[in-house]
Protein backbone atom coordinates (compact mmCIF):
# COMPACT_ATOMS: atom_id res chain seq x y z
CA UNK A 1 0.00 0.00 0.00
CA UNK A 2 1.98 2.75 -1.06
CA UNK A 3 -0.07 6.10 -0.88
CA UNK A 4 -0.85 8.35 -3.94
CA UNK A 5 -2.78 10.97 -2.65
CA UNK A 6 -0.05 12.81 -0.17
CA UNK A 7 -0.48 15.53 2.80
CA UNK A 8 -0.11 19.38 1.48
CA UNK A 9 3.44 20.45 2.28
CA UNK A 10 1.93 23.49 4.19
CA UNK A 11 0.39 20.83 6.88
CA UNK A 12 3.63 18.73 7.23
CA UNK A 13 5.40 22.42 8.01
CA UNK A 14 2.53 22.97 10.52
CA UNK A 15 2.94 19.46 11.51
CA UNK A 16 6.98 19.87 11.91
CA UNK A 17 6.10 23.28 13.94
CA UNK A 18 3.53 21.78 16.40
CA UNK A 19 0.92 24.38 14.98
CA UNK A 20 -1.55 21.56 14.48
CA UNK A 21 -4.55 20.56 16.50
CA UNK A 22 -4.31 17.89 18.14
CA UNK A 23 -7.15 16.33 16.32
CA UNK A 24 -5.43 17.91 12.87
CA UNK A 25 -1.88 15.98 14.14
CA UNK A 26 -3.81 12.60 14.62
CA UNK A 27 -4.86 12.61 11.39
CA UNK A 28 -1.74 13.86 9.75
CA UNK A 29 0.06 11.04 11.60
CA UNK A 30 -2.01 8.26 10.48
CA UNK A 31 -1.33 9.20 6.98
CA UNK A 32 2.63 9.72 8.30
CA UNK A 33 2.94 5.77 9.43
CA UNK A 34 1.49 5.03 6.16
CA UNK A 35 3.73 7.21 3.90
CA UNK A 36 7.50 7.12 4.04
CA UNK A 37 7.25 10.09 1.37
CA UNK A 38 5.91 12.18 3.82
CA UNK A 39 7.76 10.77 6.51
CA UNK A 40 11.33 12.00 4.31
CA UNK A 41 9.12 15.52 4.12
CA UNK A 42 8.58 15.93 7.61
CA UNK A 43 12.44 15.09 8.42
CA UNK A 44 12.71 18.07 6.50
CA UNK A 45 10.58 19.93 7.32
CA UNK A 46 12.03 19.76 11.31
CA UNK A 47 15.93 20.52 9.46
CA UNK A 48 14.26 23.90 8.71
CA UNK A 49 13.02 24.42 12.49
CA UNK A 50 16.21 22.79 13.30
CA UNK A 51 17.80 25.66 11.51
CA UNK A 52 15.92 28.37 12.37
CA UNK A 53 16.23 27.53 16.05
CA UNK A 54 20.05 28.03 15.71
CA UNK A 55 19.95 31.08 13.59
CA UNK A 56 18.44 33.33 16.55
CA UNK A 57 20.43 36.07 17.88
CA UNK A 58 19.45 35.16 21.59
CA UNK A 59 20.01 38.29 24.19
CA UNK A 60 22.47 37.63 26.80
CA UNK A 61 21.11 36.79 29.91
CA UNK A 62 22.63 39.12 32.74
CA UNK A 63 26.12 37.16 34.43
CA UNK A 64 24.52 36.43 37.68
CA UNK A 65 21.97 34.42 36.56
CA UNK A 66 23.89 32.84 33.80
CA UNK A 67 26.21 31.69 36.18
CA UNK A 68 23.23 30.12 38.48
CA UNK A 69 21.64 28.12 35.48
CA UNK A 70 25.04 26.86 34.82
CA UNK A 71 25.83 25.57 38.02
CA UNK A 72 22.34 24.11 38.40
CA UNK A 73 22.77 22.39 34.92
CA UNK A 74 26.09 21.11 36.08
CA UNK A 75 24.83 19.57 39.33
CA UNK A 76 22.44 17.49 37.66
CA UNK A 77 24.49 16.46 35.48
CA UNK A 78 25.60 13.96 38.47
CA UNK A 79 22.43 13.63 39.67
CA UNK A 80 20.91 12.46 36.23
CA UNK A 81 22.96 10.16 34.96
CA UNK A 82 21.53 7.37 36.79
CA UNK A 83 17.81 8.02 36.14
CA UNK A 84 18.49 7.68 31.92
CA UNK A 85 15.64 5.41 31.41
CA UNK A 86 12.44 7.80 32.57
CA UNK A 87 11.15 9.10 30.05
CA UNK A 88 11.27 6.49 27.44
CA UNK A 89 8.41 4.71 28.73
CA UNK A 90 7.00 3.03 25.19
CA UNK A 91 3.21 4.29 24.41
CA UNK A 92 1.70 1.44 25.85
CA UNK A 93 -1.54 -0.42 24.50
CA UNK A 94 -2.05 -3.93 26.44
CA UNK A 95 -5.18 -4.88 24.61
CA UNK A 96 -3.74 -4.96 21.36
CA UNK A 97 -0.45 -5.92 19.71
CA UNK A 98 1.00 -4.91 17.00
CA UNK A 99 0.47 -6.05 13.61
CA UNK A 100 -2.69 -7.34 14.96
CA UNK A 101 -5.09 -6.48 12.34
CA UNK A 102 -8.10 -5.37 14.90
CA UNK A 103 -5.93 -2.71 15.99
CA UNK A 104 -6.75 1.22 14.93
CA UNK A 105 -4.05 3.07 13.97
CA UNK A 106 -1.98 3.86 16.78
CA UNK A 107 -2.88 8.12 16.44
CA UNK A 108 -6.37 7.20 16.84
CA UNK A 109 -7.02 5.16 19.59
CA UNK A 110 -6.64 8.29 22.26
CA UNK A 111 -10.44 9.41 20.80
CA UNK A 112 -11.89 6.20 19.49
CA UNK A 113 -10.19 3.07 21.25
CA UNK A 114 -7.62 0.17 20.65
CA UNK A 115 -9.60 -1.84 18.69
CA UNK A 116 -11.98 -1.68 15.41
CA UNK A 117 -14.59 -4.44 17.23
CA UNK A 118 -14.98 -1.82 19.84
CA UNK A 119 -16.56 0.66 17.57
CA UNK A 120 -19.83 2.04 18.47
CA UNK A 121 -21.35 3.18 15.50
CA UNK A 122 -24.17 5.47 15.01
CA UNK A 123 -26.30 5.57 12.31
CA UNK A 124 -26.56 9.55 10.95
CA UNK A 125 -27.84 9.28 7.37
CA UNK A 126 -29.06 6.17 4.68
CA UNK A 127 -25.73 4.21 4.18
CA UNK A 128 -23.70 6.68 6.48
CA UNK A 129 -22.86 5.77 9.90
CA UNK A 130 -20.22 8.00 12.31
CA UNK A 131 -18.09 7.90 15.53
CA UNK A 132 -17.49 12.07 16.74
CA UNK A 133 -14.77 12.22 19.17
CA UNK A 134 -15.55 13.29 22.31
CA UNK A 135 -12.75 15.77 24.11
CA UNK A 136 -11.44 16.97 21.74
CA UNK A 137 -9.47 21.01 21.90
CA UNK A 138 -12.31 22.45 19.48
CA UNK A 139 -11.61 21.05 16.24
CA UNK A 140 -13.97 17.91 14.58
CA UNK A 141 -12.88 14.69 14.57
CA UNK A 142 -14.95 12.09 12.67
CA UNK A 143 -14.74 8.07 11.59
CA UNK A 144 -17.16 7.69 8.89
CA UNK A 145 -18.40 4.85 7.48
CA UNK A 146 -20.05 5.02 4.36
CA UNK A 147 -21.70 1.97 2.06
CA UNK A 148 -20.32 1.01 -1.12
CA UNK A 149 -21.46 2.77 -4.26
CA UNK A 150 -23.07 5.57 -2.59
CA UNK A 151 -22.71 9.57 -3.96
CA UNK A 152 -22.46 11.94 -0.64
CA UNK A 153 -23.51 15.36 -1.29
CA UNK A 154 -21.35 18.09 -2.66
CA UNK A 155 -19.94 19.99 0.00
CA UNK A 156 -17.46 22.74 0.40
CA UNK A 157 -15.21 23.99 3.47
CA UNK A 158 -14.98 26.73 5.84
CA UNK A 159 -11.25 26.35 6.72
CA UNK A 160 -9.56 22.80 5.96
CA UNK A 161 -10.62 18.98 6.20
CA UNK A 162 -7.93 16.19 6.25
CA UNK A 163 -9.33 12.65 5.63
CA UNK A 164 -7.50 9.90 6.10
CA UNK A 165 -8.81 6.75 3.82
CA UNK A 166 -8.13 3.44 6.41
CA UNK A 167 -10.82 0.89 4.58
CA UNK A 168 -12.73 0.95 0.93
CA UNK A 169 -12.06 3.71 -1.47
CA UNK A 170 -14.28 6.73 -2.98
CA UNK A 171 -13.81 8.49 -6.10
CA UNK A 172 -14.35 12.41 -6.74
CA UNK A 173 -13.09 15.25 -9.05
CA UNK A 174 -9.59 14.75 -7.25
CA UNK A 175 -9.12 11.05 -7.84
CA UNK A 176 -9.05 7.81 -6.76
CA UNK A 177 -8.70 7.38 -3.04
CA UNK A 178 -7.77 4.24 -1.35
CA UNK A 179 -6.51 3.04 2.21
CA UNK A 180 -3.04 5.00 2.89
CA UNK A 181 -4.79 8.31 0.60
CA UNK A 182 -4.92 11.84 2.41
CA UNK A 183 -7.46 14.20 0.97
CA UNK A 184 -5.76 17.52 2.50
CA UNK A 185 -8.43 20.07 1.21
CA UNK A 186 -9.42 23.55 2.12
CA UNK A 187 -12.15 25.95 1.68
CA UNK A 188 -11.66 26.26 -2.27
CA UNK A 189 -12.28 23.00 -2.98
CA UNK A 190 -15.92 21.61 -3.25
CA UNK A 191 -16.47 17.67 -3.87
CA UNK A 192 -18.76 15.15 -4.15
CA UNK A 193 -16.99 11.85 -3.39
CA UNK A 194 -18.81 8.02 -4.75
CA UNK A 195 -17.62 5.52 -2.79
CA UNK A 196 -16.70 2.51 -4.52
CA UNK A 197 -18.76 -0.57 -5.01
CA UNK A 198 -17.39 -3.55 -2.60
CA UNK A 199 -16.95 -2.58 0.58
CA UNK A 200 -18.05 0.11 3.02
CA UNK A 201 -15.51 2.99 2.87
CA UNK A 202 -14.32 4.01 6.13
CA UNK A 203 -11.89 7.47 7.10
CA UNK A 204 -11.02 8.99 9.64
CA UNK A 205 -11.66 13.38 8.98
CA UNK A 206 -10.49 16.42 10.84
CA UNK A 207 -12.32 19.62 10.37
CA UNK A 208 -11.72 23.54 11.67
CA UNK A 209 -14.94 24.84 10.52
CA UNK A 210 -18.48 23.04 9.55
CA UNK A 211 -19.04 22.24 6.51
CA UNK A 212 -21.33 23.48 4.15
CA UNK A 213 -23.57 21.45 2.03
CA UNK A 214 -25.32 23.76 -0.55
CA UNK A 215 -29.40 23.32 -1.06
CA UNK A 216 -31.93 21.99 0.17
CA UNK A 217 -29.98 19.03 1.34
CA UNK A 218 -27.89 20.76 3.31
CA UNK A 219 -30.64 21.92 5.42
CA UNK A 220 -32.08 18.13 5.70
CA UNK A 221 -28.47 17.21 6.79
CA UNK A 222 -27.15 19.41 8.48
CA UNK A 223 -28.65 18.96 11.74
CA UNK A 224 -28.62 15.28 11.08
CA UNK A 225 -24.87 15.01 10.93
CA UNK A 226 -25.15 17.42 13.69
CA UNK A 227 -21.41 19.27 11.79
CA UNK B 1 26.58 39.17 13.22
CA UNK B 2 28.40 35.92 11.91
CA UNK B 3 28.39 35.37 8.33
CA UNK B 4 26.81 32.40 6.60
CA UNK B 5 30.04 30.98 6.51
CA UNK B 6 30.71 30.40 10.15
CA UNK B 7 27.13 29.17 10.63
CA UNK B 8 27.87 26.96 8.76
CA UNK B 9 31.09 25.44 10.38
CA UNK B 10 29.09 25.78 13.21
CA UNK B 11 27.11 22.90 12.02
CA UNK B 12 30.05 20.30 11.35
CA UNK B 13 31.59 21.68 14.66
CA UNK B 14 28.10 21.02 16.84
CA UNK B 15 27.70 17.71 15.63
CA UNK B 16 31.72 17.22 16.79
CA UNK B 17 31.15 18.20 20.24
CA UNK B 18 27.93 15.97 20.68
CA UNK B 19 29.73 13.22 19.29
CA UNK B 20 31.85 13.61 22.32
CA UNK B 21 29.43 13.94 24.75
CA UNK B 22 27.36 10.52 23.70
CA UNK B 23 31.25 8.70 23.43
CA UNK B 24 32.96 9.77 26.50
CA UNK B 25 30.13 11.72 28.27
CA UNK B 26 32.23 15.08 27.83
CA UNK B 27 31.23 17.51 30.49
CA UNK B 28 33.21 19.92 29.01
CA UNK B 29 31.71 19.33 25.30
CA UNK B 30 28.35 19.39 26.88
CA UNK B 31 28.59 22.81 28.22
CA UNK B 32 29.83 24.12 24.96
CA UNK B 33 26.84 23.39 23.66
CA UNK B 34 24.78 24.49 26.70
CA UNK B 35 26.60 27.92 26.53
CA UNK B 36 25.82 28.44 22.90
CA UNK B 37 22.35 26.91 22.27
CA UNK B 38 20.20 27.27 25.82
CA UNK B 39 19.38 31.03 25.16
CA UNK B 40 18.38 30.12 21.67
CA UNK B 41 16.24 27.24 23.04
CA UNK B 42 14.71 29.81 25.76
CA UNK B 43 14.42 32.39 23.23
CA UNK B 44 12.45 29.66 21.27
CA UNK B 45 10.11 28.33 23.79
CA UNK B 46 9.40 32.31 24.91
CA UNK B 47 7.91 32.62 21.35
CA UNK B 48 5.90 30.13 21.50
CA UNK B 49 4.20 31.63 24.67
CA UNK B 50 5.89 30.62 28.01
CA UNK B 51 6.33 33.09 30.28
CA UNK B 52 10.09 33.92 30.94
CA UNK B 53 10.15 31.50 34.29
CA UNK B 54 8.66 28.20 32.50
CA UNK B 55 10.74 28.76 28.85
CA UNK B 56 13.76 29.04 31.74
CA UNK B 57 12.68 25.47 33.18
CA UNK B 58 12.27 23.96 29.80
CA UNK B 59 14.90 24.97 28.43
CA UNK B 60 17.15 23.52 31.18
CA UNK B 61 15.10 20.41 30.62
CA UNK B 62 15.55 20.32 27.67
CA UNK B 63 19.59 20.76 27.53
CA UNK B 64 19.30 17.62 30.20
CA UNK B 65 17.86 15.53 28.12
CA UNK B 66 20.26 15.84 25.39
CA UNK B 67 22.44 14.52 28.08
CA UNK B 68 20.81 11.98 29.36
CA UNK B 69 19.71 10.67 25.60
CA UNK B 70 23.33 11.50 23.85
CA UNK B 71 23.92 8.02 23.21
CA UNK B 72 20.74 7.69 21.07
CA UNK B 73 22.49 10.57 19.08
CA UNK B 74 23.55 9.90 15.50
CA UNK B 75 25.32 12.13 13.71
CA UNK B 76 24.35 10.86 10.15
CA UNK B 77 20.34 10.94 10.97
CA UNK B 78 20.13 14.65 12.37
CA UNK B 79 22.31 17.71 13.08
CA UNK B 80 22.55 18.97 16.72
CA UNK B 81 20.25 21.78 16.24
CA UNK B 82 17.44 19.70 14.44
CA UNK B 83 17.95 17.23 17.44
CA UNK B 84 17.33 19.90 20.03
CA UNK B 85 14.41 22.16 18.24
CA UNK B 86 12.40 18.29 18.02
CA UNK B 87 12.89 17.79 22.22
CA UNK B 88 11.98 21.57 22.87
CA UNK B 89 9.05 21.70 20.50
CA UNK B 90 7.79 18.14 22.19
CA UNK B 91 8.67 19.65 25.97
CA UNK B 92 6.47 22.21 25.32
CA UNK B 93 3.60 20.35 23.24
CA UNK B 94 3.82 17.63 26.07
CA UNK B 95 4.15 20.34 29.42
CA UNK B 96 2.42 23.79 28.55
CA UNK B 97 -0.22 22.36 25.60
CA UNK B 98 -0.87 19.36 27.74
CA UNK B 99 -1.29 17.33 24.69
CA UNK B 100 -0.61 13.84 26.07
CA UNK B 101 -1.26 12.01 22.41
CA UNK B 102 1.93 14.08 20.91
CA UNK B 103 4.69 12.15 22.20
CA UNK B 104 3.70 8.75 22.19
CA UNK B 105 3.03 9.83 18.30
CA UNK B 106 6.19 11.29 17.75
CA UNK B 107 7.77 8.04 18.95
CA UNK B 108 5.97 5.80 16.92
CA UNK B 109 6.75 7.58 13.95
CA UNK B 110 10.50 7.69 14.92
CA UNK B 111 9.90 3.78 15.31
CA UNK B 112 9.41 3.75 11.67
CA UNK B 113 12.61 4.57 10.41
CA UNK B 114 15.45 3.24 12.08
CA UNK B 115 18.86 3.65 10.88
CA UNK B 116 19.64 0.35 9.07
CA UNK B 117 16.74 0.93 6.95
CA UNK B 118 16.85 4.13 5.95
CA UNK B 119 18.38 4.54 2.74
CA UNK B 120 20.31 7.56 1.35
CA UNK B 121 21.24 9.13 4.90
CA UNK B 122 19.39 12.92 5.42
CA UNK B 123 22.78 13.63 6.70
CA UNK B 124 23.11 17.25 7.44
CA UNK B 125 26.49 17.92 5.48
CA UNK B 126 27.92 21.09 5.81
CA UNK B 127 26.92 21.85 1.93
CA UNK B 128 23.79 20.61 2.61
CA UNK B 129 23.74 23.14 5.68
CA UNK B 130 25.19 26.19 3.66
CA UNK B 131 22.50 25.61 0.91
CA UNK B 132 19.05 25.53 3.13
CA UNK B 133 20.93 28.54 5.16
CA UNK B 134 20.96 30.04 1.88
CA UNK B 135 17.58 29.55 0.82
CA UNK B 136 16.13 30.59 3.97
CA UNK B 137 17.35 34.04 3.85
CA UNK B 138 16.40 34.48 0.21
CA UNK B 139 13.13 33.28 0.63
CA UNK B 140 10.28 36.32 -0.46
CA UNK B 141 9.57 38.55 2.30
CA UNK B 142 6.22 36.84 2.85
CA UNK B 143 6.91 33.48 2.35
CA UNK B 144 9.13 34.12 5.26
CA UNK B 145 6.69 35.59 7.23
CA UNK B 146 4.68 32.50 7.08
CA UNK B 147 7.73 29.98 7.55
CA UNK B 148 8.16 32.45 10.78
CA UNK B 149 4.76 32.27 12.06
CA UNK B 150 4.82 28.52 11.84
CA UNK B 151 7.99 27.69 13.32
CA UNK B 152 8.40 30.54 16.28
CA UNK B 153 4.72 31.20 16.98
CA UNK B 154 3.13 27.69 15.89
CA UNK B 155 -0.27 29.35 14.40
CA UNK B 156 -2.38 27.03 12.56
CA UNK B 157 -2.91 28.56 8.74
CA UNK B 158 -6.20 29.68 9.48
CA UNK B 159 -4.25 31.71 12.64
CA UNK B 160 -1.72 32.92 9.88
CA UNK B 161 -4.85 33.81 7.15
CA UNK B 162 -7.46 35.61 10.07
CA UNK B 163 -4.24 37.63 11.28
CA UNK B 164 -3.04 38.87 8.19
CA UNK B 165 -5.90 39.09 5.68
CA UNK B 166 -4.94 36.44 3.90
CA UNK B 167 -7.25 33.66 1.93
CA UNK B 168 -6.78 30.39 3.68
CA UNK B 169 -5.95 28.80 0.12
CA UNK B 170 -3.38 31.21 -0.24
CA UNK B 171 -1.32 30.61 2.93
CA UNK B 172 -1.50 27.14 2.13
CA UNK B 173 -0.11 27.60 -1.17
CA UNK B 174 2.77 30.46 0.06
CA UNK B 175 3.88 27.94 3.02
CA UNK B 176 3.76 25.39 0.05
CA UNK B 177 6.31 27.18 -2.06
CA UNK B 178 8.06 28.25 0.54
CA UNK B 179 8.88 24.40 1.49
CA UNK B 180 9.78 23.05 -2.01
CA UNK B 181 11.93 26.07 -2.66
CA UNK B 182 13.79 25.52 0.89
CA UNK B 183 13.87 21.48 -0.14
CA UNK B 184 15.47 21.86 -3.88
CA UNK B 185 18.29 20.54 -4.12
CA UNK B 186 18.45 19.33 -0.53
CA UNK B 187 16.79 16.58 -0.51
CA UNK B 188 18.41 12.76 -2.08
CA UNK B 189 20.41 15.06 -3.29
CA UNK B 190 23.54 13.43 -1.80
Amino acid sequence: MTPRHHLNEATLVSFAAGALSPEMTAVAATHLEACRDCRDNLAHAERIGGLLLGQQQAAELDAAKRGRLRREMLDRLDESTQSRHDGTIQARSPDVSPGDPDGLPQPLRAYFGPTWSALRWRWVAPGVHMIRAAHTSGDTLLLLKIAPGKSMPVHSHQGTELTQILQGAYDDALGHFSPGDAADLDNETEHQPITAPGAPCICVAAMDAPLRFPGWLARKLQPLVGL
Amino acid sequence: MSSIETHAKDAGYWAGQMVAVSCTRDRDSFMRIYDHFAPRVQLYLKGLGSPEAVAEELTQEALLRLWQRAELYDAARSGLSTWLFRIARNLHIDRVRREPQWVPVQDALERLDEPEDAGPSPAESYAEHVDLRNRIEQLPATQARLIRMSYFEAKSHQEIADELGMPLGTVKSCLRRAFLRLQLGVRRGA
